[in-house]
């Protein structure tokens, strides 16, 4: 009696436990099937896209096209890709190769047809979104789905994904006594005549210069930003007239490598808005000097409106210019 | 040894467990009061806000006579808004406690307590930034 049960427990276990994690939404005999991945694991920001892998294959007849539909439409460039991917197995590079074509987009909704049906029974089509200004801040959401050429259609709803409220500008060229004049409500960077011409020296945050060195001692300096208010570094600069002598608070970093404003694959640090609306600057000072490629600083407004980091995308020591890129937020 | 001078010998051992077990005395914060009573600070260093270290290479003095840490800043340096660490002789402690942002713009003090919280030194240090 007592082999029987130590037979007979752990079957019965096994049988409920795999009865207990069975999937009831998924039907292994369907002939059509579809999965999800979102591939982009960063911030929607506006300017920047949100990639998808969408998988769809059948066993019955020929894949006809798919279809994606966003709650929320986006920007120019959302859309279906009309490649899969593979690697190759010699070189494990990732090549693309044409699947679909007839990519198509109207309003929320984008389409593709699907080519080669012969050889194409399963696919992962690309579809990039896009965030758009009207998003700003909203949760969108996605409904893929496809058909077959025997007229059945599968479809799968992803989760919603907040959009930031955040405003982002990449490659913003400074160049030392030129275009030098940088505004965070802006996101633009202007010379000196253009302040002036504009009435813009109200909105000017810092400005950047160039010095090799400072100081009695030649003291490397480097690349800097300096708030107007900084009466030392900004003693030799010609100020475009009325420039109001603000006191930004820039916090510099040397770790705050985001991978959206650095805009290379292989970095997966993203500044998103929490970070800009909860970084303080306790005492923090009206400049940063000697920046480098790939270091930056938090910026916040003199009237407390704006918070943004300012990422080091290159520098030039003999043109005396700085590129650097902008994730901000509208804190008012 | 014979069976039955055996649990006789556990309970033995058992005892000279738990006469071993004595309890440590621990300071507020929990940390151990030892026997030590050496009292000094051995390095200095203060940090940026973007963590690296502000002060110039070599140029830090640890006076453990005088009771006095001089040191120099970089040019540039916002003394307002820079993290202090240091080390201590083995269980010394430090009061009030290194690592939170603070304002060197004017001269700070520390205490280096003993491990055995008998000796108290407190060191005043003094950063200038390069002009």
């Amino acid at each position: 009696m007592k082999k029987i049960v130590y037979f007979v427990l752990p079957v019965l276990g096994t049988l409920l436990l795999n009865a207990g994690c069975q999937n009831k939404e998924v039907d292994p005999g369907a002939t059509l099937k579809n999965d999800l991945l979102k591939k982009t694991t960063g911030p929607a920001v506006v300017g920047d896209r949100i990639e998808f892998a969408y998988a769809i294959g059948t066993l019955d007849g020929d894949l006809k096209d798919v279809r994606a539909e966003a709650s929320i439409t986006g920007g120019k460039g959302t859309g279906f890709s009309g490649f899969s991917w593979y690697t190759d197995r010699s070189t494990g590079v990732d090549k693309p190769v044409q699947t679909a074509a007839d990519t198509v987009t109207n309003g929320a909704v984008s389409t593709a047809t699907i080519i080669d049906v012969s050889k194409n029974k399963a696919v992962t089509l690309r579809y990039y979104y896009y965030p758009s200004e009207e998003g700003k801040g909203k949760d969108v959401s996605f409904r893929f789905s496809g058909t077959s050429s025997t007229g059945k259609e599968v479809a799968i709803q992803s989760p919603a994904y907040r959009i930031s409220r955040m405003s982002m500008k990449r490659s913003l060229v400074l160049t030392d006594g030129a275009k030098a004049y940088v505004s965070l409500a802006d996101m633009a960077v202007y010379s000196k005549a253009e302040v002036e011409q504009n009435n813009l020296a109200s909105k000017i945050d810092f400005v950047y210069i160039y010095r090799p060195t400072l100081g009695s001692g030649n003291f490397a300096f480097g690349h800097a930003l300096v708030a107007p208010s900084n009466a030392d570094y900004l003693k030799d600069v010609s100020l475009p007239a009325g420039l109001p002598k603000t006191r930004t608070a820039i916090d510099k970093r040397v770790d705050v490598k985001d991978a959206q404003l650095r805009n290379t694959a292989g970095f997966d640090v993203y500044i998103d808005d929490v970070d800009l609306e909860q970084t303080t600057f306790p005492s923090a000072a009206d400049y940063a000097y000697g920046l480098a490629v790939d270091q930056g600083a938090f910026v916040k407004t003199a009237d407390g409106t704006y918070v943004a980091y300012v990422y080091v995308n290159a520098v030039n020591n003999t043109t005396k210019s700085m590129t650097i890129s902008i994730k901000q937020i509208k804190l008012k | 040894m014979k069976p039955k001078r055996f649990p006789l010998f556990l309970g033995l051992m058992a005892l000279i467990g738990l006469l071993s077990c004595g309890k440590e005395p621990v300071d507020e914060a929990g940390l151990l009061i030892t026997g030590r009573s050496q009292c000094y600070m051995t390095f200095f260093d203060l940090l940026g806000s973007d963590h690296r270290t502000v002060l110039v290479s070599g140029q830090t003095v640890i006076d453990t006579t005088a009771l006095t840490v001089t040191a120099v800043a970089k040019f540039g340096t916002n003394m307002e808004r820079v993290k202090p660490y240091c080390s201590v002789v083995t269980d010394a402690i430090v009061e009030p406690t290194m690592g939170i942002w603070t304002d060197y713009t004017q001269a700070q003090k520390y205490t280096v307590v003993s491990g055995n919280r008998q000796v108290r030194k407190t060191y005043t240090v003094t950063v200038t930034v390069q002009k």
